[in-house]
């Protein structure tokens, strides 16, 4: 694969990278942490949580690192203020949408909104919670589906689509009113596309999808493992 | 993977297309055939085409089927276009606006006022409830009223949309007489 090797700065420092690649990879390529919630490696990027948001020179525009293609001479910075503050003003917003309640969550300890909000020091949010009376979809013999987790970050989605090609999620409404629906917003269990692989449990971020049968604190996410699968698909 | 299989009937509970309907979605289908995007034209068609302006969870999934779109697309689509109705609507449509400038002119308390004359109890003023935009129909399915974000119509506020016709700075009283014509018009 012939590609051009370009210049760029990130946080000062320059560096050379190859044409087309995003902000995200190359800044992860050189050691830089930008948190990402909606972007899982060897998915289709989608920029939607504007959690990997950076800014470039030159414009005022925050911009998202994992949709962005690096460009000769851009000089990005990964980790400021305003940045800091963007991306935990993007986490509190999604904690307060749904109910993210911590403590009785079987994602609880694995869960990669929990775990940025930490990171970015969220320790309140300053908003009014939405406190929305959301559905549980226990239909499916294997997994739950809980609403209330749900961020919305489409993972799900794409990998479903992409990976396994079974297409069997889609965000259904708009607006406050959107949800993960399967199928003809059938229940999860009667979903006829559905092959039951697990897939989109594995690729959620939070306890949105989660096996049955688990308690608090043991649902363990493999996205590696989708990562891999992905990387397989490609590479034939 | 052990245990069975996800049912894939949906049980009798589900409503289903007589021939005549599964023709006209036939052609709505070759009419948008190969097009990019010829979903919308396609749930456009079969709804204008449907006796009561909307889309049944039939009539989606036998789209679905035959276009091969997957099902989880369709339904997506559906419901992201306000356009789009899945439940039947009455025979006449009023549309109140609920904009910015509608409501500072009153339009809430003209929703309230039309709800409580056609005995419509649903709608409840102030909080958000979790259902999707205010979309109700009388049960004898003469009228539905549905509320829209805005027509930009905002000098003429507040805004009534009767049967497609838009009529401007609108009190309870012109309202009420609107309905009135409406309801004696069929008698």
């Amino acid at each position: 694969m012939p590609s051009k090797t370009i210049s760029v700065r990130i946080d000062g420092e320059l560096i050379t990278a190859q044409e087309g690649q995003t902000v995200l990879e190359v800044a992860r390529a050189n050691g830089r942490q930008i948190p990402t919630l909606c972007y899982l490696k060897g998915l289709s990027a989608v920029g939607a949580c504007r959690v990997c948001v950076v800014e470039l020179a030159g414009t005022d525009r925050l911009l998202p690192a994992c949709t962005t293609p690096m460009q000769e001479g851009m000089s990005i910075v990964t980790g400021s203020a305003k940045l800091e503050l963007y991306r935990r003003l993007a986490v509190e917003l999604l904690l307060v949408e749904r109910n993210h309640v911590c403590s009785s969550c079987v994602s609880n300890g694995h869960c990669e909104l929990q775990t940025l909000a930490q990171d970015l020091g969220i320790t309140h949010v300053r908003y009014a919670y939405n406190n929305p009376r959301l559905p549980v979809d226990m239909s499916h013999p294997r997994f739950v589906l809980d609403h209330n987790r749900c961020i919305l970050c489409t993972r799900c989605i794409r990998v479903c689509a992409e990976v396994e090609g079974a297409h069997v999620w889609e965000i259904g409404g708009r607006g406050i009113y959107s949800r993960i629906v399967s199928d003809l917003k059938d229940d999860w269990g009667n979903a006829a596309n559905c092959t039951a692989c697990g897939k989109c449990v594995q690729a959620c971020p939070t306890g949105a999808l989660a096996e049955k049968g688990l308690a608090v604190h043991e649902m363990v996410k493999q996205t590696e493992k989708i990562t891999r699968l992905a990387a397989q698909r490609t590479s034939h | 993977m052990t245990s069975a299989a996800p049912a894939t009937t949906h049980g009798a509970a589900q409503d289903t297309l007589d021939a005549h309907e599964r023709l006209l979605i036939d052609q709505a289908i070759a009419r948008h055939a190969n097009r990019p995007g010829a979903l919308l034209g396609v749930l456009e068609d079969v709804q204008a085409a449907n006796a009561h302006k909307f889309l049944s969870m039939a009539a989606l999934r036998y789209i679905a089927e035959r276009t091969g779109v997957p099902p989880s697309t369709v339904y997506g689509a559906t419901t992201f276009y306000s356009l789009f109705n899945l439940d039947p609507q009455g025979d006449n449509v009023i549309c109140v606006c609920r904009g910015t400038a509608c409501h500072t002119r009153g339009s809430r308390t003209l929703l309230e006022k039309l709800c409580f004359d056609l005995g419509m109890s649903e709608h409840e003023s102030g909080e958000t409830k979790e259902t999707e935009k205010l979309a109700i129909t009388t049960p004898d399915n003469r009228f539905t009223v549905r509320t829209v974000a805005c027509f930009g119509q905002c000098a003429l506020a507040p805004v009534v949309e009767v049967n497609h016709h838009i009529l401007s700075h609108v009190n309870e009283r012109t309202l009420q007489r609107e309905v009135k014509a409406l309801t004696q018009g069929r008698k």
